[in-house]
């Protein structure tokens, strides 16, 4: 249905996206994984139209978008990680006002509007001004507004960032329920690795612009099919027991925050005795040390050196 | 699709009650204030003065010309001496000049003898005191007509409290000296001074009035200046929404929805005039009700609003596309805080400033707003829309010009990137 042939972006002599191919088949639900920075809006803009590649190509049922690129925003939906709303009218209002330049009127617009509400549990607030509603309900207007033309692809540029635990599973929920009842295709994109976990059936992990994984969870997961996660807590992380760690040959990886170390080793290694001892000998105290296997989170760990949340 | 942009836009002005209130309420306060508290200055008015003068003749002028017309030696005809009487020059300044029904609106003239000299001195009331010497006049007389020199001076006594009104005696003592040098010319070269009354007369040159256009009032004026002035944060407003629309893909939004960016630039552009248009009827029927500004020649207040109002859909698309261009709202927050200040002053908003210097005038007419500005009080004056055709071609250029830079500088694809 879609697909991304050596796509690139260069904005003066850095590479936002760089030689990104992948592909989407009808239905799907496409995850596409990476920390900020990774390039996933850059790549958005281009495969919705709104930014021309410097090299490569976006083909949409294998004709380019870039020479028609009308055709193609009349099955696309896009939802951008900003809240693309006027926050000073009502949800009616704003389905109105973007209905209309979808070219909808009359009856279809009103009932679409209708439709739209109920999908997205505004019914109730449709007269209120967007100002007043909560993070969550503006981000369930903002998937609404993109649904007025029934798109065939549903492009989420990250439409949970900042929202409660509530509104985000109804989001996730009503994403689903999109792909399902509507056989709608999905691009997500996100830096939370458990709904991608939850959501798609594929997955592309993206870092500083390049493709650097894909698959589905499963086929991902594999790749670190030889090594297992152990995570440690304590409240007096310092710099000697961090080095004692990295500095240990069988240690394979290493990723700190402040109360936390990820450590990634062979899957027959055992690391305890040497954890108490490190610790010991670095003045502190540990928490917790579990050992565990290997998540999306992890995989990224493992490919790029750094957290998705970084 | 262009209908529902401005419904949108309007919408979006209506429900924000303190850029209403700013846009709107503002002018309306401002004109209240500075045409009530400089009324007086606009409307030509004087400020009230009045000047307390007071005139000590230390010897009578009728005794003087006896004394005079004795040392000539000779019998004078009874004419003569009639004439002699009527240049009397300390007579003629009390009569001709301090006593005119134009001065004594003002000057209020005492004459005093020497016995009272010290008092007024002393009185603050007085402004000034005028001291004519002994034999002034005769010593004047002797000039004119024995062509004997001889230095006579009146003594002026002033008040330095009462500046002005000493700036003005001062001003007429030496204007009425003048006429006394000149009047000894005449006599010292024999001129018949009918002959030089008359051809004086020939070269004076015609000086036309302005009676017949209406005057504008402090109100009219203001009014007029803070509608030109503040129409012109609509401009600046739009192009913050506009900018808002981008930041906030709102704009990739309309992109995506297949609506062309000439729709959303036209949108732009009609809300900018449709606006600018409504906020000056809206300005002037205020001001029409409740100060009685009113226009003599409403087609031409009709036609120059117009034209004005898309001057402003120019800039409003202008700074749109430039804060577009540039990614940032810099250029309309430099627009609204800086520009606009600048160009009000420039246009004559504040105050006459124009008539200070013909080049400030210009300038000020190269400005939409001053151009705006002088073709509507142009038109409150009475005269008519071919009057004011500079203005109005002036407007409609600079509009269509920011449009077409507005046009050459729009994103050619969606904001986004």
């Amino acid at each position: 249905m879609l697909e991304l042939v050596d796509l690139s972006k260069k904005f003066k002599q850095l590479y936002a996206v760089k030689n990104v191919n992948m592909f989407v088949e009808r239905g799907e639900i496409i995850g596409l994984l990476g920390p900020n920075g990774a390039g996933k809006s850059t790549a958005i803009s281009m495969i919705s139209s709104l930014a021309e590649p410097t090299s490569g190509d976006v083909r949409f049922h294998n004709e380019s978008i870039l020479k028609k690129p009308g055709d193609f925003r009349n099955i696309v939906g896009v939802i951008p990680q900003e809240i693309a709303l006027y926050t000073d009218l009502t949800a009616d209002e704003n389905l109105q006002f973007f209905g209309r330049m979808y070219r909808l009127k009359g009856s279809t617009l009103k009932n679409k509007i209708n439709e739209i509400l109920d999908l997205v549990g505004l019914t109730d607030r449709r007269k209120d001004v967007v100002k007043t509603f909560s993070g969550g309900m503006k981000r369930r207007l903002n998937i609404g507004v993109a649904l007025l033309h029934d798109p065939e692809l549903l492009i989420m540029d990250e439409p949970t960032v900042g929202i409660d635990p509530q509104s985000r599973n109804y989001i996730l929920e009503t994403v689903k329920r999109l792909n399902k009842e509507r056989d709608m295709t999905v691009i997500y994109t996100s830096h939370y690795m458990e709904e991608v976990e939850f959501l798609c059936d594929r997955i592309y992990i993206m870092d500083h612009g390049n493709l650097i994984a894909s698959g589905t969870n499963e086929e991902i997961k594999r790749i670190l099919s030889s090594e297992k996660t152990i995570s440690i807590k304590s409240d007096q992380l310092n710099e000697q027991f961090i080095s004692l760690i990295q500095e240990h040959p069988l240690v394979n990886r290493v990723v700190t925050t402040d109360k936390e170390i990820t450590l990634m080793v062979a899957k027959e290694v055992s690391m305890f005795v040497e954890l108490t001892k490190f610790a010991e000998q670095a003045g502190i105290e540990l928490t917790s040390v579990h050992n565990r296997t290997p998540t999306l989170e992890d995989v990224f760990l493992h490919l790029t050196g750094r957290a998705l949340r970084d | 699709m262009i209908g529902q942009i401005i419904k949108k836009q309007a919408l979006e002005f209506l429900r924000n009650p303190v850029q209403l209130l700013l846009l709107v309420g503002l002018p309306i306060i401002l004109i209240l204030i500075l045409g009530v508290a400089l009324s007086g200055f606009m409307n030509g008015e004087s400020p009230v003065i009045k000047v307390k003068l007071a005139i000590l003749e230390q010897e009578s002028e009728e005794v003087q010309l006896e004394r005079f017309a004795d040392d000539l030696g000779e019998e004078l005809p009874t004419e003569a001496i009639e004439e002699m009487e009527n240049i009397l020059p300390i007579e003629r300044l009390k009569q001709d000049v301090l006593g005119s029904e134009e001065a004594s609106k003002y000057i209020t003239l005492e004459e005093i003898s020497s016995e009272d000299k010290e008092r007024v001195l002393n009185d603050n009331t007085y402004t000034a005191l005028i001291e004519v010497p002994e034999n002034f006049s005769y010593e004047i007389l002797q000039y004119w007509f024995s062509a004997e020199e001889k230095r006579s001076s009146v003594h002026l006594y002033t008040n330095t409290e009462h500046q002005l009104g000493v700036s003005i005696v001062d001003g007429i003592l030496t204007q009425y000296q003048d006429q006394l040098t000149l009047h000894s010319f005449i006599n010292e070269k024999q001129i018949d001074p009918v002959v030089f009354e008359e051809n004086l007369q020939n070269v004076t040159a015609d000086v036309s009035t302005m009676g017949q256009q209406r005057a504008v009032s402090s109100k009219d004026y203001y009014t007029v200046g803070m509608a030109v002035m503040n129409v012109l944060f609509i401009a600046s407003t739009i192009g913050s929404i506009a900018f808002l629309e981008k930041s906030t893909f709102v704009f990739d939004r309309i992109i995506l929805a297949n609506v062309s960016r000439w729709t959303y630039f036209i949108g732009i552009l009609l809300s900018g005039m449709i606006f600018a248009f409504l906020h000056l009827l809206l300005i002037f029927g205020f001001a029409w009700i409740v100060f009685g500004v009113t226009w003599p020649n409403l087609f031409g207040f009709t036609f120059v609003t117009m034209s004005f109002a898309i001057a402003v859909g120019g800039i409003a698309v202008l700074l749109t596309a430039l804060c577009y261009r540039l990614n940032s709202e810099v250029i309309t927050n430099f627009f609204s805080s800086i520009l606009v200040s600048l160009m009000a002053l420039l246009g004559g908003s504040f105050f006459p400033i124009g008539d200070s210097s013909a080049f400030i005038s210009k300038m000020g007419n190269v400005t939409p707003n001053g151009a705006g500005m002088s073709a509507y009080l142009s038109i409150l004056r009475g005269n008519e829309l071919s009057d004011v055709t500079n203005h109005v071609v002036f407007l409609l250029l600079f509009g269509v010009i920011s449009i077409i830079v507005a046009a050459w500088s729009f994103p050619k694809r969606g904001a986004a990137l």
